[in-house]
Protein backbone atom coordinates (compact mmCIF):
# COMPACT_ATOMS: atom_id res chain seq x y z
CA UNK A 1 0.00 0.00 0.00
CA UNK A 2 3.04 2.28 1.06
CA UNK A 3 4.79 1.41 -2.53
CA UNK A 4 1.57 2.45 -4.39
CA UNK A 5 1.63 5.88 -2.66
CA UNK A 6 5.33 6.36 -3.32
CA UNK A 7 4.61 4.99 -7.34
CA UNK A 8 1.57 7.23 -7.35
CA UNK A 9 2.88 10.51 -6.17
CA UNK A 10 6.07 10.04 -8.40
CA UNK A 11 3.61 9.54 -11.06
CA UNK A 12 1.69 13.06 -10.14
CA UNK A 13 5.48 14.37 -9.62
CA UNK A 14 6.38 13.33 -13.51
CA UNK A 15 3.08 14.84 -14.38
CA UNK A 16 3.70 17.76 -12.84
CA UNK A 17 7.15 17.97 -13.95
CA UNK A 18 6.04 17.65 -17.77
CA UNK A 19 3.13 20.06 -17.47
CA UNK A 20 5.77 22.76 -16.15
CA UNK A 21 7.53 21.75 -19.12
CA UNK A 22 4.89 21.98 -21.57
CA UNK A 23 4.00 24.93 -20.06
CA UNK A 24 7.46 26.78 -20.23
CA UNK A 25 7.55 25.89 -23.72
CA UNK A 26 4.41 27.79 -24.43
CA UNK A 27 4.93 30.52 -22.83
CA UNK A 28 7.03 32.73 -25.32
CA UNK A 29 3.69 31.66 -28.03
CA UNK A 30 1.46 32.79 -25.46
CA UNK A 31 3.33 36.13 -25.57
CA UNK A 32 2.87 36.73 -28.91
CA UNK A 33 -0.79 36.35 -28.33
CA UNK A 34 -1.03 38.64 -25.75
CA UNK A 35 1.09 41.32 -27.69
CA UNK A 36 -1.07 40.67 -30.28
CA UNK A 37 -4.00 41.26 -28.05
CA UNK A 38 -2.59 44.36 -26.86
CA UNK A 39 -2.00 46.14 -30.32
CA UNK A 40 -5.32 45.31 -31.05
CA UNK A 41 -7.55 45.78 -28.06
CA UNK A 42 -5.81 48.36 -25.94
CA UNK A 43 -5.67 52.21 -26.65
CA UNK A 44 -2.79 53.66 -27.43
CA UNK A 45 -0.71 56.47 -28.40
CA UNK A 46 3.11 56.21 -29.67
CA UNK A 47 6.27 57.64 -32.00
CA UNK A 48 8.54 54.84 -33.60
CA UNK A 49 11.09 54.73 -35.94
CA UNK A 50 10.65 52.63 -38.65
CA UNK A 51 14.11 51.87 -40.32
CA UNK A 52 14.11 49.83 -43.48
CA UNK A 53 17.13 49.29 -46.07
CA UNK A 54 18.61 51.92 -44.94
CA UNK A 55 16.33 54.94 -44.41
CA UNK A 56 14.51 55.80 -40.99
CA UNK A 57 10.94 57.59 -40.47
CA UNK A 58 9.42 58.45 -38.22
CA UNK A 59 5.95 57.74 -37.16
CA UNK A 60 2.83 58.30 -34.89
CA UNK A 61 0.21 55.79 -34.28
CA UNK A 62 -2.80 56.46 -32.40
CA UNK A 63 -5.23 53.26 -31.89
CA UNK A 64 -8.27 53.16 -30.22
CA UNK A 65 -10.73 50.02 -29.73
CA UNK A 66 -14.06 50.78 -28.88
CA UNK A 67 -15.91 48.44 -28.33
CA UNK A 68 -14.97 46.67 -30.74
CA UNK A 69 -14.81 49.45 -33.17
CA UNK A 70 -11.01 49.97 -34.53
CA UNK A 71 -10.35 53.67 -35.04
CA UNK A 72 -6.27 54.10 -36.50
CA UNK A 73 -4.22 56.86 -37.47
CA UNK A 74 -0.83 56.16 -38.71
CA UNK A 75 0.86 59.59 -39.67
CA UNK A 76 4.50 59.97 -41.42
CA UNK A 77 5.98 63.06 -39.19
CA UNK A 78 8.95 63.25 -41.76
CA UNK A 79 8.84 64.53 -45.10
CA UNK A 80 5.83 63.07 -47.31
CA UNK A 81 3.15 63.85 -44.64
CA UNK A 82 1.04 60.94 -45.78
CA UNK A 83 -1.36 59.50 -43.05
CA UNK A 84 -3.37 56.63 -42.55
CA UNK A 85 -7.14 56.54 -40.88
CA UNK A 86 -8.62 53.49 -40.14
CA UNK A 87 -12.30 53.95 -39.02
CA UNK A 88 -14.28 50.22 -38.66
CA UNK A 89 -13.94 48.42 -41.91
CA UNK A 90 -12.73 51.61 -44.25
CA UNK A 91 -9.12 52.83 -44.66
CA UNK A 92 -8.37 56.42 -46.14
CA UNK A 93 -4.87 56.93 -47.40
CA UNK A 94 -4.38 60.65 -47.37
CA UNK A 95 -1.19 60.85 -49.96
CA UNK A 96 -0.69 64.35 -49.88
CA UNK A 97 2.65 64.53 -52.05
CA UNK A 98 0.71 62.60 -55.04
CA UNK A 99 -3.19 64.83 -54.01
CA UNK A 100 -4.49 61.51 -54.38
CA UNK A 101 -6.65 60.27 -51.50
CA UNK A 102 -7.18 56.21 -51.12
CA UNK A 103 -10.31 54.87 -49.84
CA UNK A 104 -10.22 50.99 -49.34
CA UNK A 105 -13.31 49.01 -47.85
CA UNK A 106 -13.82 46.09 -46.55
CA UNK A 107 -17.51 44.42 -46.75
CA UNK A 108 -18.67 43.01 -43.20
CA UNK A 109 -19.10 43.95 -39.84
CA UNK A 110 -16.69 45.94 -37.57
CA UNK A 111 -15.62 42.54 -36.23
CA UNK A 112 -14.33 41.58 -39.52
CA UNK A 113 -10.71 43.11 -39.05
CA UNK A 114 -9.83 41.64 -35.79
CA UNK A 115 -11.38 38.14 -37.31
CA UNK A 116 -9.39 38.11 -40.47
CA UNK A 117 -5.94 37.99 -38.60
CA UNK A 118 -3.97 34.74 -39.40
CA UNK A 119 -4.31 32.21 -36.82
CA UNK A 120 -1.45 30.41 -35.49
CA UNK A 121 -1.54 27.04 -34.76
CA UNK A 122 0.04 23.94 -34.02
CA UNK A 123 1.15 23.11 -37.81
CA UNK A 124 1.98 26.66 -37.91
CA UNK A 125 4.46 26.02 -34.68
CA UNK A 126 6.31 23.27 -37.25
CA UNK A 127 7.97 26.05 -39.10
CA UNK A 128 9.64 28.07 -36.82
CA UNK A 129 11.52 28.10 -33.70
CA UNK A 130 9.94 30.43 -30.99
CA UNK A 131 11.70 31.51 -28.03
CA UNK A 132 12.24 33.61 -25.09
CA UNK A 133 15.98 34.10 -25.66
CA UNK A 134 16.63 36.94 -22.69
CA UNK A 135 14.64 39.51 -20.21
CA UNK A 136 16.12 42.65 -20.42
CA UNK A 137 14.97 46.51 -20.18
CA UNK A 138 14.42 49.33 -22.71
CA UNK A 139 14.64 52.68 -20.97
CA UNK A 140 13.47 51.64 -17.55
CA UNK A 141 10.91 48.87 -19.12
CA UNK A 142 11.25 45.55 -18.70
CA UNK A 143 10.76 43.35 -21.56
CA UNK A 144 10.86 39.66 -22.59
CA UNK A 145 12.55 39.22 -26.05
CA UNK A 146 11.04 36.73 -28.29
CA UNK A 147 12.68 35.13 -30.97
CA UNK A 148 10.83 33.65 -33.67
CA UNK A 149 13.17 32.35 -36.21
CA UNK A 150 12.13 30.32 -39.36
CA UNK A 151 13.15 26.85 -40.51
CA UNK A 152 13.26 27.36 -44.23
CA UNK A 153 13.98 30.40 -46.53
CA UNK A 154 10.18 30.78 -47.47
CA UNK A 155 9.33 32.74 -44.20
CA UNK A 156 10.70 35.44 -42.44
CA UNK A 157 11.61 35.76 -38.45
CA UNK A 158 10.77 38.26 -35.64
CA UNK A 159 12.64 39.58 -32.76
CA UNK A 160 10.24 41.04 -29.86
CA UNK A 161 10.81 43.26 -27.65
CA UNK A 162 7.57 42.72 -25.13
CA UNK A 163 6.51 44.89 -22.33
CA UNK A 164 5.75 42.88 -19.47
CA UNK A 165 3.60 44.77 -17.76
CA UNK A 166 1.44 46.14 -20.97
CA UNK A 167 2.35 43.30 -23.67
CA UNK A 168 3.03 46.02 -25.96
CA UNK A 169 5.73 45.28 -28.81
CA UNK A 170 8.20 48.12 -27.56
CA UNK A 171 10.97 47.28 -30.55
CA UNK A 172 10.08 44.58 -33.29
CA UNK A 173 12.74 42.98 -35.65
CA UNK A 174 11.80 41.32 -39.33
CA UNK A 175 15.05 39.04 -40.07
CA UNK A 176 15.30 37.17 -42.59
CA UNK A 177 16.49 32.69 -42.23
CA UNK A 178 19.94 33.94 -41.64
CA UNK A 179 18.86 36.13 -38.73
CA UNK A 180 20.04 39.26 -40.45
CA UNK A 181 17.72 42.77 -39.74
CA UNK A 182 15.65 43.47 -42.70
CA UNK A 183 13.26 45.72 -40.86
CA UNK A 184 13.12 47.70 -37.56
CA UNK A 185 10.42 49.61 -35.90
CA UNK A 186 11.32 50.77 -32.21
CA UNK A 187 8.94 52.90 -30.42
CA UNK A 188 10.13 56.07 -28.82
CA UNK A 189 6.99 57.34 -26.73
CA UNK A 190 4.34 55.21 -25.91
CA UNK A 191 1.33 55.89 -23.85
CA UNK A 192 -1.62 53.72 -23.21
CA UNK A 193 -5.00 55.50 -22.45
CA UNK A 194 -8.63 54.52 -21.17
CA UNK A 195 -10.07 57.06 -23.70
CA UNK A 196 -9.05 59.03 -26.83
CA UNK A 197 -10.91 61.68 -28.09
CA UNK A 198 -12.26 61.42 -32.26
CA UNK A 199 -10.33 65.10 -32.71
CA UNK A 200 -7.04 62.84 -32.95
CA UNK A 201 -8.22 60.77 -35.59
CA UNK A 202 -8.55 63.51 -37.98
CA UNK A 203 -5.83 63.93 -40.92
CA UNK A 204 -4.00 67.56 -40.51
CA UNK A 205 -3.89 67.01 -44.68
CA UNK A 206 -6.29 69.50 -46.58
CA UNK A 207 -7.39 67.62 -49.75
CA UNK A 208 -8.46 70.57 -51.40
CA UNK A 209 -8.04 69.47 -55.21
CA UNK A 210 -7.03 66.28 -54.43
CA UNK A 211 -7.77 62.93 -56.37
CA UNK A 212 -10.13 60.51 -54.56
CA UNK A 213 -10.08 57.09 -55.42
CA UNK A 214 -12.40 55.05 -53.61
CA UNK A 215 -13.75 51.49 -54.11
CA UNK A 216 -16.69 50.03 -54.28
CA UNK A 217 -17.64 48.11 -50.78
CA UNK A 218 -20.35 46.17 -51.96
CA UNK A 219 -20.09 42.52 -51.67
CA UNK A 220 -19.70 40.62 -54.93
CA UNK A 221 -23.25 39.40 -55.43
CA UNK A 222 -25.81 38.64 -58.03
CA UNK A 223 -25.21 41.27 -59.85
CA UNK A 224 -21.23 40.60 -60.37
CA UNK A 225 -19.66 37.17 -60.77
CA UNK A 226 -17.36 36.19 -58.08
CA UNK A 227 -14.35 34.95 -60.15
CA UNK A 228 -12.58 34.04 -57.55
CA UNK A 229 -13.90 30.21 -57.34
CA UNK A 230 -12.29 30.35 -60.87
CA UNK A 231 -8.73 30.45 -59.34
CA UNK A 232 -7.02 28.20 -56.49
CA UNK A 233 -3.13 27.17 -56.27
CA UNK A 234 -1.61 23.85 -57.33
CA UNK A 235 1.21 23.97 -54.97
CA UNK A 236 2.03 25.67 -52.21
CA UNK A 237 5.50 26.34 -49.86
CA UNK A 238 5.43 23.98 -47.00
CA UNK A 239 2.78 24.93 -44.10
CA UNK A 240 1.30 27.61 -46.54
CA UNK A 241 -2.51 26.79 -46.94
CA UNK A 242 -5.36 28.97 -48.26
CA UNK A 243 -7.59 30.80 -45.86
CA UNK A 244 -9.81 33.06 -47.49
CA UNK A 245 -10.85 33.26 -51.49
CA UNK A 246 -13.11 36.79 -52.30
CA UNK A 247 -13.58 39.39 -54.90
CA UNK A 248 -13.70 43.01 -54.42
CA UNK A 249 -13.25 46.18 -56.22
CA UNK A 250 -9.89 47.85 -55.26
CA UNK A 251 -9.44 51.68 -55.51
CA UNK A 252 -9.70 53.74 -59.17
CA UNK A 253 -11.07 49.95 -60.36
CA UNK A 254 -14.03 48.96 -62.53
CA UNK A 255 -13.78 45.13 -62.60
CA UNK A 256 -13.69 42.77 -59.10
CA UNK A 257 -10.56 41.05 -58.93
CA UNK A 258 -10.32 37.52 -57.27
CA UNK A 259 -8.53 37.64 -54.12
CA UNK A 260 -6.86 34.27 -52.57
CA UNK A 261 -5.18 34.50 -48.77
CA UNK A 262 -2.39 31.84 -48.38
CA UNK A 263 -1.20 31.81 -44.75
CA UNK A 264 1.30 29.87 -42.48
CA UNK A 265 -0.31 31.14 -39.45
CA UNK A 266 2.01 33.92 -38.79
CA UNK A 267 3.12 34.51 -42.68
CA UNK A 268 0.97 35.55 -45.11
CA UNK A 269 0.39 36.41 -48.84
CA UNK A 270 -2.56 37.89 -51.18
CA UNK A 271 -2.76 36.42 -54.48
CA UNK A 272 -4.46 39.14 -56.64
CA UNK A 273 -6.04 38.12 -60.20
CA UNK A 274 -7.97 40.17 -62.56
CA UNK A 275 -8.28 39.99 -66.94
CA UNK A 276 -5.82 42.08 -68.36
CA UNK A 277 -7.16 45.02 -69.92
CA UNK A 278 -8.50 44.96 -73.94
CA UNK A 279 -5.50 46.21 -75.48
CA UNK A 280 -3.51 43.78 -74.61
CA UNK A 281 -3.60 40.94 -76.45
CA UNK A 282 -4.52 37.41 -75.36
CA UNK A 283 -1.56 36.00 -76.87
CA UNK A 284 1.11 38.46 -75.68
CA UNK A 285 3.99 36.29 -73.92
CA UNK A 286 3.70 36.36 -70.19
CA UNK A 287 5.79 38.27 -68.52
CA UNK A 288 7.04 38.81 -64.65
CA UNK A 289 8.33 40.95 -62.47
CA UNK A 290 9.42 41.45 -58.93
CA UNK A 291 8.58 44.42 -56.78
CA UNK A 292 9.42 45.40 -53.00
CA UNK A 293 7.21 47.99 -50.54
CA UNK A 294 9.29 47.66 -47.34
CA UNK A 295 9.24 44.22 -46.48
CA UNK A 296 6.83 43.07 -48.56
CA UNK A 297 7.55 41.26 -51.58
CA UNK A 298 5.63 41.28 -54.64
CA UNK A 299 5.51 39.13 -57.96
CA UNK A 300 3.63 39.65 -60.58
CA UNK A 301 2.97 37.28 -63.51
CA UNK A 302 0.29 36.75 -66.35
CA UNK A 303 -1.57 33.35 -66.64
CA UNK A 304 -4.38 32.40 -68.88
CA UNK A 305 -5.01 35.79 -69.75
CA UNK A 306 -4.83 37.00 -66.26
CA UNK A 307 -2.76 39.17 -64.10
CA UNK A 308 -1.44 37.83 -61.36
CA UNK A 309 0.14 39.41 -58.70
CA UNK A 310 1.23 38.05 -54.94
CA UNK A 311 2.02 40.46 -52.12
CA UNK A 312 2.89 39.15 -48.46
CA UNK A 313 5.52 39.95 -45.76
CA UNK A 314 7.45 37.12 -47.14
CA UNK A 315 10.84 36.31 -49.28
CA UNK A 316 10.58 37.27 -53.20
CA UNK A 317 11.16 33.80 -53.79
CA UNK A 318 8.19 32.39 -51.78
CA UNK A 319 5.70 35.22 -53.38
CA UNK A 320 6.93 34.06 -56.63
CA UNK A 321 6.21 30.71 -56.15
CA UNK A 322 2.90 31.15 -55.06
CA UNK A 323 1.84 33.41 -57.92
CA UNK A 324 3.28 31.01 -60.26
CA UNK A 325 1.37 27.89 -59.18
CA UNK A 326 -2.11 30.04 -59.14
CA UNK A 327 -4.27 27.97 -61.71
CA UNK A 328 -7.93 28.53 -63.15
CA UNK A 329 -10.42 25.80 -63.02
CA UNK A 330 -12.79 25.72 -65.53
CA UNK A 331 -15.67 25.41 -63.43
CA UNK A 332 -16.22 27.37 -60.11
CA UNK A 333 -15.33 24.69 -57.35
CA UNK A 334 -17.65 24.30 -54.78
CA UNK A 335 -15.95 24.35 -51.50
CA UNK A 336 -13.18 26.84 -50.43
CA UNK A 337 -12.16 29.24 -47.97
CA UNK A 338 -14.65 32.47 -48.21
CA UNK A 339 -13.53 35.66 -47.60
CA UNK A 340 -15.72 38.29 -46.34
CA UNK B 1 33.85 71.96 -17.68
CA UNK B 2 31.41 71.62 -20.20
CA UNK B 3 34.05 72.42 -22.69
CA UNK B 4 36.19 70.06 -21.02
CA UNK B 5 33.58 67.34 -21.43
CA UNK B 6 32.47 68.14 -24.82
CA UNK B 7 36.25 68.29 -26.19
CA UNK B 8 36.81 64.43 -24.60
CA UNK B 9 33.69 62.94 -25.95
CA UNK B 10 34.17 64.55 -29.05
CA UNK B 11 38.08 63.25 -29.01
CA UNK B 12 36.35 59.73 -27.98
CA UNK B 13 34.39 59.34 -30.34
CA UNK B 14 37.06 60.58 -32.83
CA UNK B 15 39.15 57.53 -31.53
CA UNK B 16 42.13 60.05 -29.90
CA UNK B 17 41.37 59.38 -26.42
CA UNK B 18 44.27 57.66 -24.83
CA UNK B 19 42.58 54.92 -23.34
CA UNK B 20 42.90 55.34 -19.65
CA UNK B 21 40.89 58.71 -20.14
CA UNK B 22 38.47 56.73 -22.25
CA UNK B 23 37.79 54.39 -19.70
CA UNK B 24 37.42 57.29 -17.08
CA UNK B 25 35.22 58.59 -18.96
CA UNK B 26 33.05 55.63 -19.99
CA UNK B 27 32.53 54.41 -16.53
CA UNK B 28 31.00 58.80 -15.89
CA UNK B 29 29.07 58.26 -19.21
CA UNK B 30 26.87 55.24 -17.55
CA UNK B 31 26.60 56.83 -14.70
CA UNK B 32 25.60 60.78 -15.85
CA UNK B 33 22.38 61.13 -17.67
CA UNK B 34 23.33 64.68 -18.38
CA UNK B 35 26.74 63.38 -19.77
CA UNK B 36 24.45 60.74 -22.09
CA UNK B 37 21.99 63.34 -23.52
CA UNK B 38 25.08 65.28 -24.32
CA UNK B 39 26.83 61.96 -26.54
CA UNK B 40 23.60 61.92 -27.70
CA UNK B 41 23.71 65.27 -29.33
CA UNK B 42 26.35 63.58 -31.58
CA UNK B 43 24.97 63.86 -34.62
CA UNK B 44 26.79 60.56 -35.58
CA UNK B 45 25.17 58.15 -33.34
CA UNK B 46 22.23 58.59 -34.54
CA UNK B 47 23.50 56.73 -37.61
CA UNK B 48 25.70 54.10 -35.60
CA UNK B 49 22.81 53.24 -33.73
CA UNK B 50 20.41 52.90 -37.00
CA UNK B 51 23.43 50.78 -38.39
CA UNK B 52 24.64 53.51 -41.02
CA UNK B 53 28.72 53.24 -39.69
CA UNK B 54 29.89 54.99 -43.20
CA UNK B 55 30.21 57.98 -40.99
CA UNK B 56 31.30 56.83 -38.14
CA UNK B 57 35.39 56.78 -36.93
CA UNK B 58 36.55 53.21 -35.64
CA UNK B 59 35.33 53.89 -32.35
CA UNK B 60 31.82 54.54 -33.71
CA UNK B 61 32.18 51.42 -35.41
CA UNK B 62 33.05 49.73 -32.10
CA UNK B 63 30.27 51.51 -30.40
CA UNK B 64 27.73 50.30 -32.62
CA UNK B 65 29.47 46.79 -32.17
CA UNK B 66 28.56 46.91 -28.93
CA UNK B 67 24.91 48.16 -29.26
CA UNK B 68 24.55 45.32 -32.00
CA UNK B 69 25.71 42.80 -29.37
CA UNK B 70 23.75 43.93 -26.33
CA UNK B 71 20.38 44.50 -28.30
CA UNK B 72 21.17 40.64 -29.92
CA UNK B 73 20.02 37.94 -28.34
CA UNK B 74 22.41 36.12 -25.67
CA UNK B 75 22.73 33.44 -28.50
CA UNK B 76 24.40 35.60 -30.89
CA UNK B 77 26.64 37.76 -29.13
CA UNK B 78 29.85 38.04 -30.61
CA UNK B 79 31.93 35.83 -28.60
CA UNK B 80 34.57 38.23 -27.77
CA UNK B 81 33.03 40.23 -25.48
CA UNK B 82 32.76 36.95 -23.22
CA UNK B 83 36.31 36.14 -23.60
CA UNK B 84 39.30 37.19 -21.45
CA UNK B 85 41.25 38.82 -24.57
CA UNK B 86 41.26 43.22 -25.18
CA UNK B 87 39.69 42.99 -21.51
CA UNK B 88 40.18 46.55 -21.01
CA UNK B 89 39.11 48.06 -24.47
CA UNK B 90 36.14 45.48 -23.98
CA UNK B 91 35.20 47.02 -20.46
CA UNK B 92 35.16 50.52 -21.89
CA UNK B 93 33.12 49.78 -24.68
CA UNK B 94 30.72 47.88 -22.78
CA UNK B 95 30.21 51.25 -20.59
CA UNK B 96 29.65 52.90 -23.60
CA UNK B 97 27.38 50.68 -25.31
CA UNK B 98 24.80 51.22 -22.26
CA UNK B 99 25.26 55.04 -22.18
CA UNK B 100 24.67 54.89 -25.92
CA UNK B 101 21.66 52.52 -26.18
CA UNK B 102 19.89 55.33 -23.42
CA UNK B 103 21.72 58.17 -25.37
CA UNK B 104 20.48 56.69 -28.73
CA UNK B 105 17.07 56.78 -27.36
CA UNK B 106 16.86 60.02 -25.49
CA UNK B 107 18.87 61.40 -28.99
CA UNK B 108 15.33 60.67 -30.59
CA UNK B 109 12.46 61.02 -27.63
CA UNK B 110 12.08 60.29 -23.75
CA UNK B 111 10.58 57.24 -24.23
CA UNK B 112 7.56 57.53 -21.39
CA UNK B 113 5.09 54.61 -20.80
CA UNK B 114 2.18 54.95 -18.82
CA UNK B 115 0.28 51.90 -17.81
CA UNK B 116 -2.91 52.47 -17.70
CA UNK B 117 -5.21 49.57 -17.87
CA UNK B 118 -8.38 50.26 -20.32
CA UNK B 119 -9.15 46.83 -20.36
CA UNK B 120 -7.92 45.43 -17.42
CA UNK B 121 -6.29 42.79 -16.30
CA UNK B 122 -7.94 40.43 -18.36
CA UNK B 123 -6.39 41.74 -21.38
CA UNK B 124 -3.06 39.94 -20.04
CA UNK B 125 -4.70 36.59 -18.77
CA UNK B 126 -3.08 33.91 -20.39
CA UNK B 127 -4.19 31.43 -22.10
CA UNK B 128 -4.96 27.55 -21.29
CA UNK B 129 -1.27 25.76 -22.11
CA UNK B 130 -1.74 24.08 -25.47
CA UNK B 131 -0.19 20.62 -26.69
CA UNK B 132 3.36 21.00 -27.70
CA UNK B 133 3.91 21.73 -31.09
CA UNK B 134 4.25 18.71 -33.40
CA UNK B 135 6.89 18.97 -36.14
CA UNK B 136 5.93 19.48 -39.54
CA UNK B 137 5.24 16.64 -41.68
CA UNK B 138 7.33 17.40 -44.54
CA UNK B 139 10.08 20.10 -44.01
CA UNK B 140 13.08 18.00 -45.35
CA UNK B 141 14.07 19.34 -48.56
CA UNK B 142 12.93 22.50 -50.38
CA UNK B 143 14.21 24.70 -53.09
CA UNK B 144 14.19 28.18 -53.31
CA UNK B 145 13.54 29.38 -56.27
CA UNK B 146 15.96 32.06 -57.96
CA UNK B 147 14.16 35.46 -57.64
CA UNK B 148 14.28 37.65 -60.51
CA UNK B 149 15.36 41.31 -60.81
CA UNK B 150 12.76 42.47 -62.88
CA UNK B 151 10.74 44.99 -62.54
CA UNK B 152 6.84 45.42 -62.04
CA UNK B 153 4.44 44.08 -64.08
CA UNK B 154 1.77 46.65 -61.98
CA UNK B 155 1.68 50.04 -61.84
CA UNK B 156 2.76 51.17 -58.43
CA UNK B 157 -0.31 53.19 -57.47
CA UNK B 158 -2.06 49.59 -58.21
CA UNK B 159 0.57 47.51 -56.01
CA UNK B 160 -0.38 50.13 -52.91
CA UNK B 161 -3.70 49.14 -53.59
CA UNK B 162 -2.57 45.58 -53.21
CA UNK B 163 -0.36 46.29 -50.47
CA UNK B 164 -3.08 48.09 -48.28
CA UNK B 165 -5.50 45.05 -49.24
CA UNK B 166 -3.40 42.63 -48.48
CA UNK B 167 -2.31 44.38 -44.77
CA UNK B 168 -6.20 43.42 -43.94
CA UNK B 169 -4.92 39.81 -43.65
CA UNK B 170 -1.67 40.70 -41.53
CA UNK B 171 -0.80 40.00 -38.43
CA UNK B 172 -0.58 43.44 -36.62
CA UNK B 173 2.50 43.83 -35.81
CA UNK B 174 2.82 42.99 -40.09
CA UNK B 175 -0.03 45.04 -40.96
CA UNK B 176 2.15 47.80 -38.90
CA UNK B 177 5.02 47.42 -40.61
CA UNK B 178 3.25 47.32 -44.15
CA UNK B 179 1.46 50.38 -43.88
CA UNK B 180 4.19 52.21 -42.16
CA UNK B 181 6.53 51.04 -45.07
CA UNK B 182 4.34 51.90 -47.31
CA UNK B 183 3.99 55.56 -45.76
CA UNK B 184 7.80 55.63 -45.88
CA UNK B 185 7.84 54.80 -49.65
CA UNK B 186 10.05 57.03 -52.43
CA UNK B 187 7.13 58.14 -54.73
CA UNK B 188 9.26 56.34 -57.31
CA UNK B 189 8.84 53.61 -55.61
CA UNK B 190 5.29 53.59 -55.17
CA UNK B 191 3.85 56.24 -57.89
CA UNK B 192 5.68 55.68 -61.07
CA UNK B 193 4.06 54.31 -63.81
CA UNK B 194 4.24 50.93 -65.03
CA UNK B 195 7.93 49.86 -65.74
CA UNK B 196 9.42 48.03 -68.68
CA UNK B 197 9.27 44.55 -67.81
CA UNK B 198 11.90 41.56 -68.14
CA UNK B 199 11.43 37.56 -68.65
CA UNK B 200 10.90 35.14 -66.42
CA UNK B 201 12.28 31.11 -65.75
CA UNK B 202 10.14 28.80 -65.07
CA UNK B 203 10.00 28.09 -61.46
CA UNK B 204 8.79 24.63 -60.60
CA UNK B 205 10.41 24.11 -56.47
CA UNK B 206 9.78 21.35 -55.06
CA UNK B 207 6.95 22.05 -52.66
CA UNK B 208 3.99 20.50 -50.66
CA UNK B 209 0.52 20.59 -53.02
CA UNK B 210 -1.95 22.41 -52.08
CA UNK B 211 -4.32 21.93 -49.30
Amino acid sequence: MQMMRVSERLAWLALALAAASSALAQEPRQWLERMNQALTSRNYDGVFSHWQDGRVEMLRIIHRNQNGQVTERLASLDGSGREFIRTGTELTCYLPDKRTVLVESQPGGAGSLLASFPSFDEKSAGFYDIQEVMRTRINRRDTRVIAVTPRDEFRYGYRLWIDETTAMPLKTQLCDAHGRIIEQVVFASLTLASHIADAAFRPEVATDGFQWLRNDPTPVGAGVPNTSALWSALKLPPGFRMTVRSAQVLPGAHDPVAHLVFTDGLASVSVFVESRSAEVPRDQPALSGVASVGSASAFSTVIDGHKVTAVGEVPPATVRFIASSVKRSELPLAAGPSGH
Amino acid sequence: MNEELDSQLSAMFDDELPQGECELLARRLSRDAALQARWGRYAAIGAVVRGDVRVGSSVAYKVHAVIAAESAPAAQRPVAFAGSGGRTASLWLRGVAGAALAASVAAVSILWLQGGLPGGAGVLVARAPVPAAAAPETRASYVVPRAVESRMTVPATELANYVVAHSEFSTPVSRRNLLSALMASEPAAVGAPEQSLGSVDDPNPHADDAR
